[in-house]
């Protein structure tokens, strides 16, 4: 596609093979900003770079903004947890707006997001900062005080989440003191809360000008494992409410461009809690599954939704109109291997042989001894299905939590 | 049509829209983006196999190739790809191996049958290749999948099965069935020591022979090709003569010899020893016989032998030695002894005065434990570890040239046996009953001894296991010593080869040592010097006509067909003649199991046909010469370098330039102004 250079110029921050793909096939100027290991590969490819490596947001963030903005970028966008901070850093700068930074701050601290949440009215569960292994115990025991539970009955679990960590990474689900004592210690300080008995759903909003310029809901099918879009008709009617308590979000973290991807629990009575958000792409590769039932690409959506550039006309063309334009629904499912002890990938027939089964990217096995899963894991990779019902996909994402891919 | 059919029809159908997309994909997507998408692709064609889509992919094999399927492998260029790597990526447990190669073969089937213009192979040469791939895949293409396949592969080993009869009916049996036993033919001329797996090749023929009609179906011609074109191996193995051509089993034959009178006993010695000449391989039936004639008529040995005069002559001075090995070495289960003990004979070594006294002693040899149990586990039990020994002492000192490496690192130690076994048969026995009695060797390096001993104590190192007896037991400590010597080599400066060569080998090895790349740097180095010494050293020319007297190591720089550079691997020139042509030939050795090898930019070895003797390989002394990179040479009879033709260095020049050359040139040109100095 030619380039335009009336229209904004981006920064990536972090590497991701299909963002950069994707920026590379749009119609506007990008750098990526990702640490040395990149170099050669960027400049093989002639992709525009900048060396730059993430820690911890520091006193240097100033030195990278000023670069980008010498080099006359318009807007950072970050594509990892870890370079949230930096874009909001670096976006102060850029569109001279200090309140981003604190922002971004907001969005990368679970329990100050909570907090920023309550006051503005959005219903969450209960939660506490943990910041070693007593505090843990004592809000598993009040919690389950509250819910009148005698000695010796079941706990109702509670769940850890590490402050700073992607997705499920870092989260564990406690039931018992034994299951606080396998907590290490670098996961603390943590968020612990509250267990709520729902149907757990994400949402990926597109903002632009602090509106919403398209939302889509990713329905789980078991969390860490399984997510499809769109959303089934069951979880669907409920797409008003829920943009209702998007629309309440963008208002309490006074967000006004950009991408969220927050976490929702639906309980039976139709009340809606605020898990998290994200101020960043969702991991489960749901970018990809959006491409493939409506067509658009979605990074390609989130460049457009950053760049202080992008008109009106520009965004309304590129978005389709949600749910009527997807052509059947896209699901993926993350492979954990559930033997101890594997010799080779080998995807089931009855899985290959499923109408709606696309494609895979599991590789062999490295090692023959798989390490025991602590809190969510890392799964070995995903497997891709599409189809044109919604109930079959659910059946058959749930159904592969039952089989061996590795043997 | 049966209902399974049909289920396929359609899925063939959905899975080939689907890799239609999948392709597409790939080939709009930029250079860094491929990698990602190239697994759909790959997996969608895996499936289409599993559903027997190889016409389907046949059809699109142009668009997956200009789609990048290929890009950045070997596959990319199919003009160096090798046939013989096919077996091992077909087996591969990594689907995405086992899948691309069965492309490459449905492109290069595409090529074959003119559907498609390839720019970088023609439709002959892809024919070529795909019936060398056929054939070297014989067994998987007539045998049910074995255990361990399936262990390794799991439902993906029925793709390459189902691939090669794909191919095998496309291209027509009886190309498959030529080729393969113009390749027997081809190994068996070389004299290999180790023939299990030309014999497992054979009995698959013969197998497929007597199931033919079944298992070709309709193809006539094949089932011709097969029956009559592997008689010959056939019945070399299964039935040489009269007695036993409908290969009654070990036993019945052992009954029939005994009616037999002394003329139609000596009939059927002339019959085994024709065959076992003829192809290098003894049938268990010739075991049977040799045994009987040693007990009742020993004057026939010689007739079961085939000895020429010399035998013969060895024979009789040593006649008790030689029923001795006879009784201890030969049985149905080890007959290539029989092979062994006749080319030993045949050599004269014997007369050697200390070889008879050491084979005494190797027969009479207790084995260690370790070793025992070593050859018990790599031979099994069928005989015991000593006579299983003996047979490959026979066969070693029978075919010097014929030792091979296996699939083992270890070309030194290979070439070191084949050159003892060469000159110094006495030193070689004393090597075998030190490792095999004591479990350790010692060598010394300049005056220092080295044991072995400690190898075996090292129980994570590897073992070979695919290698003849002798070997088996030899080539851990051979290789220990080699790499202790090398490590006493460290901080010298250049090439360590330049002392270990003739401290391992022994003196017969020349000190004087030329070497053409610096090994700090990699580049050529003294390439006209080098060039001129090595011609004046072994060309009969310039060296006052003086063959070679002792086998000298050489190190050479391997290249592939494409004439890129390998590695350095280890030769023995054995000796450098005019060949039936008059044309001026190098014979050497080259301890890898197959030598017939193409080096590219039109060097290609030679195995037979050129004066080579069994197992020698050889080229014309220029293309020779270009690829050599460290040789040894007697500093007092240097012959004439001065006097060798430059247009000759010039020729090799160029032949190293376009080969491993090409990238260690950068100091060539500021050498050549300053001339040769020295000569």
């Amino acid at each position: 596609m030619n380039i335009n250079s009336e229209k904004g110029y981006v920064a990536l921050l972090g590497w991701s093979l299909n963002a950069v793909e994707a920026a590379a096939d749009f119609d506007r100027r990008y750098i990526v900003v990702a640490p040395d290991w990149a170099r050669d590969y960027c400049e093989q490819h002639d992709i525009p770079y900048m060396p730059w490596n993430f820690e911890r947001i520091n006193e240097r963030s100033m030195e990278i903004a000023e670069k980008l903005k010498e080099l006359g970028v318009d807007v950072a966008i970050p594509l990892f947890e870890e370079t949230v901070e930096w874009a909001g850093a670096i976006n102060s700068v850029l569109l001279n707006n200090p309140r981003l930074l604190g922002q971004s701050m907001l969005m990368r601290d679970k329990s100050l997001m909570k907090r920023r949440a309550q006051l503005g009215g959005i219903r969450v569960g209960i939660f506490e900062e943990a910041h070693d292994r007593d505090d843990v115990i004592r809000f598993l025991r009040r919690v389950n005080q509250t819910l009148l539970k005698l000695d010796g009955d079941p706990n109702d679990p509670i769940h850890f989440k590490a402050f700073d960590k992607a997705g499920c990474l870092g989260h564990r689900v406690i039931r018992t003191p034994d299951d606080v004592d396998a907590i290490p210690d670098e996961e603390f300080p943590a968020l612990i809360e509250s267990h709520l008995d729902g149907w757990e759903f994400a949402v990926e909003a597109w903002i632009h000008n602090g509106k919403i310029r398209f939302l889509n809901i990713s329905e789980y099918v078991s969390l860490g494992y399984s997510v499809f879009v769109p959303a089934s008709p069951q979880l669907e009617q409920h797409r008003a409410a829920i943009t209702q308590q998007i629309e309440k979000l963008i208002k309490v973290f006074d967000i006004e461009f950009g991408l969220i991807h927050p976490e929702y629990f639906l309980t039976s009575d139709g009340e809606m809690y605020f898990g998290e958000v994200a101020y960043r792409p969702p991991g489960f590769k749901v970018f990809e599954l959006l491409e493939r039932v409506y067509g658009f690409n979605a990074y390609q959506g989130m460049i457009l939704a950053f760049d202080p550039k992008a008109t009106e006309e520009e965004i309304t063309a590129f978005f389709p109109k949600e749910v009527q334009d997807a052509d059947g629904y896209a699901g993926c499912f993350g492979v954990y291997p559930r033997r101890r002890v594997v010799n080779r990938l080998e995807i089931p027939e009855e899985t290959e042989d499923h109408p709606y089964f696309e494609s895979h990217e599991l590789m062999p096995p490295m090692e023959e001894t798989v390490t025991k899963r602590t809190a969510f894991g890392t799964h070995w990779g995903l497997i891709y299905f599409k189809g044109e019902d919604a109930d079959e996909m659910f059946k058959l994402l749930k159904r592969q939590e039952e089989l061996d891919f590795y043997v | 049509m049966t209902q399974v059919d049909t289920t396929n029809q359609a899925k063939r159908i959905r899975l080939s829209q689907d890799l239609d997309t999948a392709t597409e994909r790939l080939a709009k997507a930029r250079d860094f983006a491929k990698v990602a998408k190239l697994k759909p692709v790959l997996d969608l064609a895996r499936r289409l196999m599993l559903a027997n889509g190889f016409a389907e992919i046949e059809a699109r094999s142009q668009a997956l190739e200009s789609a990048g399927v290929f890009l950045g492998t070997d596959w990319d260029q199919p003009q160096i790809l090798l046939p013989t790597l096919t077996s091992h990526s077909l087996k591969s447990p990594n689907s995405d191996v086992v899948v691309i190669e069965a492309l490459s073969e449905l492109r290069l089937l595409a090529v074959a049958m003119g559907d498609v213009i390839h720019p970088q192979i023609s439709a002959e040469q892809a024919h070529h290749f795909l019936t060398q791939v056929l054939a070297i895949n014989l067994s998987m293409l007539f045998t049910p999948l074995s255990e361990a396949e399936r262990e390794s592969q799991g439902r993906l080993a029925q793709v390459p099965r189902a691939m090669l009869s794909y191919l095998a009916e496309r291209i027509g049996y009886e190309y498959v069935i030529d080729q393969l036993i113009a390749e027997i033919w081809r190994i068996l001329r070389q004299r290999p020591v180790q023939v299990d797996s030309v014999k497992q090749m054979i009995t698959q023929i013969a197998v497929c022979r007597s199931s033919a009609n079944m298992n070709l179906g309709n193809t006539a011609i094949g089932a011709d090709a097969l029956i009559q074109g592997a008689d010959r191996l056939v019945s070399s193995l299964y039935g040489p003569t009269q007695l036993c051509r409908e290969d009654p089993g070990v036993e019945i034959y052992a009954e029939r010899l005994q009616n037999l009178d002394s003329s139609a006993l000596q009939s059927e010695a002339f019959g085994f020893s024709r065959a076992m000449h003829d192809t290098g391989l003894v049938s268990p039936y010739h075991a049977v016989l040799l045994r009987t004639l040693c007990e009742s008529q020993p004057h026939l040995i010689v007739d079961a032998l085939g000895l020429s005069g010399t035998g013969r002559d060895s024979l009789l001075c040593y006649h008790d030695l030689v029923t001795a090995l006879i009784t201890q070495a030969v049985t149905p289960h080890t007959p290539q002894a029989i092979f062994g003990l006749t080319l030993m004979l045949e050599r004269g070594i014997l007369y050697q005065p200390a070889v008879a006294p050491s084979l005494w002693r190797q027969l009479s040899l207790a084995l260690s434990a370790w070793s025992e149990q070593r050859l018990n586990a790599v031979f099994g039990t069928a005989v015991s570890a000593r006579t299983r020994l003996l047979e490959g002492v026979l066969l070693m000192l029978g075919l010097p040239l014929g030792i091979g490496q296996g699939n083992n690192p270890t070309c030194q130690s290979a070439r070191a046996l084949s050159i003892w076994s060469h000159i110094d048969p006495d030193y070689l026995l004393q090597l075998i009953a030190s490792a095999a009695r004591d479990n350790e060797i010692i060598m010394h390096f300049e005056g220092e001894p080295i044991s072995s001993a400690r190898v075996l104590d090292d129980i994570a190192r590897p073992l070979p296991i695919d290698l003849d007896p002798v070997s088996i037991l030899l080539v851990p400590h051979l290789d220990f010593i080699y790499g202790e010597m090398g490590r006493l080599c460290q901080g010298r400066a250049g090439d360590p080869h330049r002392w270990i060569n003739p401290e391992f080998h022994g003196w017969r090895v020349c000190r004087g040592f030329r070497i053409n790349v610096n090994v700090t740097t990699g580049q050529l180095e003294n390439l006209e010097d080098f060039l001129r010494y090595f011609y004046a050293y072994y060309h009969p020319y310039y060296n006052g006509n003086q063959p070679l007297i002792h086998p000298q190591p050489a190190g050479i720089a391997i290249t592939d067909s494409a004439a890129r550079f390998i590695g350095w691997h280890a030769i023995t020139i054995q000796r450098v003649a005019l060949d039936p042509n008059g044309v001026m030939r190098v014979y050497f050795y080259n301890p890898n199991n197959d030598s017939g090898q193409d080096w590219g930019d039109g060097i290609v070895v030679s195995t037979a046909d050129n004066g080579e003797q069994f197992g020698e390989s050889s080229l014309e002394f220029e293309p020779f010469a270009s690829r050599v990179y460290i040789f040894h040479y007697d500093t007092q009879e240097p012959g004439e370098p001065a006097r060798v033709p430059t247009e000759n260095i010039g020729a090799i020049t160029e032949y190293i330039q376009r080969s491993w050359g090409k990238e260690r040139s950068a100091d060539l040109a500021l050498q050549a102004s300053k001339g040769l100095n020295g000569a």
